[in-house]
């Protein structure tokens, strides 16, 4: 029975996946096209040595493939994605797929880490508010929470880091994934604090926590809000329902109550919000990883976009496109377990 | 449950070990490494591809060597680089023929690759062609010296090298000292060359194979590059290896976080910070601040001398007179530089042939407003004025003071902020009629700069102007070997300057090298970055 569920739920993912590949691929079209209406040349950008002139410029065009008509452009660039190829970045001299590769992992890393810190604390804050609302202590929780977003994740970046590695100096300095004068384990998964414990090296696999910590925090301050406020609603529409009456009624340990019968049915749109928030966290996270020099690929994508280097904007957008795509599978996977009786269609 | 508990302890157990053993061989390299930050990346390992940024050019002086290299002078008490003063690196003397026409170099007989290969000057000749012949950077660089066909380098023998000029021009050997061109170990080169890239672009860009002071042990690109210093490497000046073992250029977006890092003692070296942190750093007195005026570069205030109404030379007069300059210099640079406004000219001629020279300009709106009747335009007009993004930090507080000022004189001045690659776009298709960008030039000499930034229809040429009598003496001047001649033609071309008012120079900003205490030997360099070579430690 549990195997012909699992089977049948793969086969709707499975299914659901497929059809969400034309619009991944109107995303691609529409990123190709967009990049090449915006005004700004990147050829002329890049040729700007002490010295560069006409010609080249016309050698960075060639070099970008931008000699040619747009829907050649385009063909080729489709032609070559068919092939695993994303093209090149002129910004770091690498292969997009390559610089991806490399960056996904410590974005991933760092938005996994800030999402399981934001609900490890709104999920008991909105359960706390809405056991209680009204109450000093619901106040107290919406304040903390309207603070974390009214805040800008740079400002309280730079504000945590003032104070933990520049005045406290418990932090290490917020440079990138891992101290500088430590050697990296093996890339097995490309997340360090994996990586470190596979290599079994505790030190190391402290140091990388230790630098993930803070920008992790950052993030998650900015979004405990949305999380605990929509505990806080589902948690007193579950709490105010029949079942939990009955349950009361029957004499249940509070605990029981709360969490296995009015947490559980709270929980669903908590996952949807975690996941919608997750995809923003990726995306969106540039100006933690701008402020922590992360080398993720928020920030890739956006010196991408300054300089107007064509393949790693599109590369970055269909990256996060079909992140996008897996998230929400996810969370229609999720949804069924957490309610049977939801399937994915 | 019992055996999986084991593992981490016994892992902790290890690595404590592991850390008692290792912490004082990490202390004492801590004090031979240097750690530089930085807010810009290094792209390639090979400066001559199209697009690398000014950190590879940085690092490419430590990999590569050239055949010779700049001395450094004091200047006001701080150490610069010496056009004057054209030492050998890997060539360990040059003679230039009476003529001029041609440059011999002797190369040092003890000079080896890092693959622990000799130099030769093969190897020396097909790095000189690669520059000149291959789609790089080096062709626009070398053709300023005369230096363009793979035909003016000749081998006389192992150890010898020839360059024959078409004409005795005095930035020739300069320009073989410039970041360019290096010298590659030809035969790893060929060897990964394939038949659509004969001259390994696509492979130097990844590995440097060179006979310079570092060499590369780790490359990330846009993230970090760690070198370790090749012991064998005599190219000094001290003659000897470069101080510090080990090099890390890191990049480090946010200055704030630059400033912490410098501050902390965790950072030795960086050279981008913003003004006001300088300015908070230099005041706390616990690091070494060297702020050197950049004497190859300046910031201007353009206009484009063919789009109405800047193509009058009288609406430019207005506007060179309509300006706040001590307030904009206080308001973007917070002081921090040369300023290039207020000089006295005596009788109303430049007192120098040097560029760039302080104009005789000051805030002045009444000689603004008669400027503006003279051109026909009592009433003012409308216009834009653009900055680009990555100059925001200066440019933004200075633009608002130029709405300001010239909103008194009816100018009324809507402000653009554009992305970098749009601004250069429109610079480059000439669209801006008004704007402020900087220049740098890597071997300053004012007909160079003449030549290059006020002649022609391209680019550089912010200012769009185009006068005769300006190109034709900056071009003679170029191969005028009598300094006083030379000087004139330099009084004669700032005068047209001044008189035509195409751009308005406003200062040269400093570089502000932010530094731990211990740090010596700090040394401002024709390309605006540190030569790693030069510091040590005390």
């Amino acid at each position: 029975m549990i195997i012909t569920t699992l089977g049948a739920t793969v086969k709707r993912a499975a299914k659901r996946f497929l059809s969400s590949l034309p619009a991944l691929f109107g995303v691609l079209v529409f990123t190709f096209l967009l990049m090449r209406v915006l005004p700004g040349d990147p050829a002329v950008f890049f040729a700007s040595g002490p010295n560069a002139g006409k010609a080249e410029i016309e050698l960075i065009r060639k070099q970008m493939g931008l000699d040619k008509p747009v829907p050649q452009q385009l063909v080729y660039y489709l032609y070559d994605l068919g092939r695993g190829n994303l093209g090149n970045s002129i910004m770091t001299g690498q292969s997009v797929t390559k610089d991806l590769r490399d960056r996904l992992p410590a974005s991933l890393e760092l938005t996994f880490s800030a999402l399981l810190i934001a609900l490890v604390f709104a999920i008991p804050l909105g359960v706390l508010a809405a056991l209680r609302p009204g109450s000093l202590i619901d106040h107290g929780i919406r304040l903390f929470c309207a603070l974390g977003v009214c805040v800008p994740t740079f400002v309280s970046g730079l504000l945590l880091i003032y104070v933990f590695y520049y005045l406290l100096g418990i932090a290490p300095d917020p440079t990138g994934r891992i101290d500088i004068f430590t050697s990296l384990p093996p890339s097995r998964t490309g997340f360090l604090l994996v990586d470190f414990l596979l290599a079994g090296d505790v030190s190391g696999w402290w140091g990388a926590f230790k630098q993930l910590i803070l920008p992790a925090v950052t993030m998650a301050l900015f979004v405990i809000a949305p999380l605990a406020r929509i505990t806080r609603a589902s948690m007193l529409v579950s709490l105010g329902s029949d079942f939990v009456r009955t349950a009361r009624s029957v004499g249940l340990s509070w605990w029981r109550i709360v969490v296995t019968y009015a947490l559980r049915n709270a929980i669903l749109p908590v996952i949807t919000i975690a996941g919608i928030v997750f995809s923003t966290m990726l995306g969106a996270n540039v100006l933690v990883e701008k402020v922590f020099s992360w080398p993720g690929v928020a920030s890739y994508a956006l010196d991408a976009l300054l300089s107007s280097d064509y393949a790693p904007v599109q590369g970055f957008v269909l990256l996060m496109a079909s992140i996008f795509v897996i998230v929400n599978l996810v969370i229609d996977v999720l949804y069924g377990i957490a309610d049977p009786r939801v399937s994915v269609g | 449950m019992r055996v999986r508990d084991c593992k981490p302890l016994l892992g902790l157990v290890a690595a404590v070990a592991l850390l008692l053993a290792a912490a004082p061989v990490k202390a004492q390299t801590r004090a031979e490494t240097l750690r530089y930050v930085t807010g810009a990346s290094v792209n390639t390992l090979d400066p001559n591809v199209p697009g690398s940024t000014r950190e590879a050019f940085a690092v490419s002086l430590s990999t590569y060597d050239r055949l010779v290299s700049f001395g450094r002078k004091q200047l006001n008490g701080k150490w610069v680089f010496d056009l004057d003063k054209i030492t050998g690196e890997l060539a360990e003397s040059y003679e230039v023929s009476p003529d001029g026409m041609k440059l011999t170099f002797h190369l040092r007989k003890d000079a080896k690759f890092q693959d622990g290969t000799p130099v030769t000057a093969e190897d020396v000749k097909w790095s000189l062609d690669r520059a000149v012949t291959a789609p790089v950077l080096g062709k626009a660089q070398l053709l300023t010296g005369s230096l363009t066909s793979a035909d003016q380098f000749k081998v006389i023998d192992p150890l010898t090298f020839e360059v024959t000029l078409p004409k005795p021009d005095k930035l020739a050997l300069p320009n073989l000292a410039t970041v360019y061109p290096i010298i590659i170990n030809s035969k790893l080169a060929k060897a990964n060359a394939t038949p659509e890239d004969p001259w390994a672009i696509n492979w130097l860009k990844e590995h440097a194979v060179g006979s310079g002071a570092y060499i590369i042990e780790s490359f990330k690109p846009g993230e970090q590059v760690i070198m370790k210093r090749n012991e064998a490497w005599n190219r000094g000046t001290a003659e000897k290896a470069a101080f510090f073992k080990r090099v890390i250029v890191q990049s480090v977006p946010e200055p704030a976080t630059r400033a912490n890092l410098v501050e902390r003692g965790d950072a030795d070296l960086v050279i981008d910070l913003q003004a006001s942190d300088v300015q908070s750093l230099e005041a706390k007195g616990t690091l070494k601040v060297i702020s050197t005026p950049q004497y190859n570069a300046l910031t201007f205030i353009s206009m484009n001398n063919r789009i109405p109404p800047f193509d009058n030379v009288n609406v430019r007069r207005a506007i060179a007179y309509a300006l706040p300059y001590d307030d904009m210099f206080k308001a973007a640079l917070f002081g921090r530089g040369t300023p290039l406004f207020g000089a006295e000219w005596p009788d109303g001629q430049p007192t120098s042939g040097a560029y760039p020279i302080a104009q005789p300009v000051k805030l002045d709106l009444e000689k603004a407003r008669g400027f503006l009747k003279a051109a026909g335009m009592p009433d003012g007009f409308s216009t834009t004025f653009s900055f680009n993004v990555g100059q925001a930090s200066t440019a933004e507080p200075m633009s608002a003071l130029v709405k300001e000022s010239l909103a008194k004189i009816n100018i009324k001045v809507d402000i653009q902020k554009m992305p970098d690659a749009q601004m250069s776009t429109q610079i480059n298709e000439k669209k801006l009629p008004f704007f402020t960008e900087g220049i740098v030039a890597w071997l300053p000499s004012t007909d160079y700069f003449y030549r290059n930034f006020y002649i022609g229809d391209q680019r550089w040429n912010y200012s769009s102007i185009n006068d005769p009598e300006l190109t034709a003496i900056a071009q003679e001047a170029r191969f005028e070997p009598d300094k006083a001649k030379y000087e004139q033609d330099g009084k004669k071309l700032n005068a047209i300057h001044f008189a035509e008012m195409p751009q308005i120079p406003l200062w040269q900003p400093s570089q502000d090298a932010v530094m731990a205490l211990s740090v010596e030997g700090y040394t401002y360099q024709f390309h605006r970055q540190v030569d790693y070579r030069d510091l040590s430690r005390k």
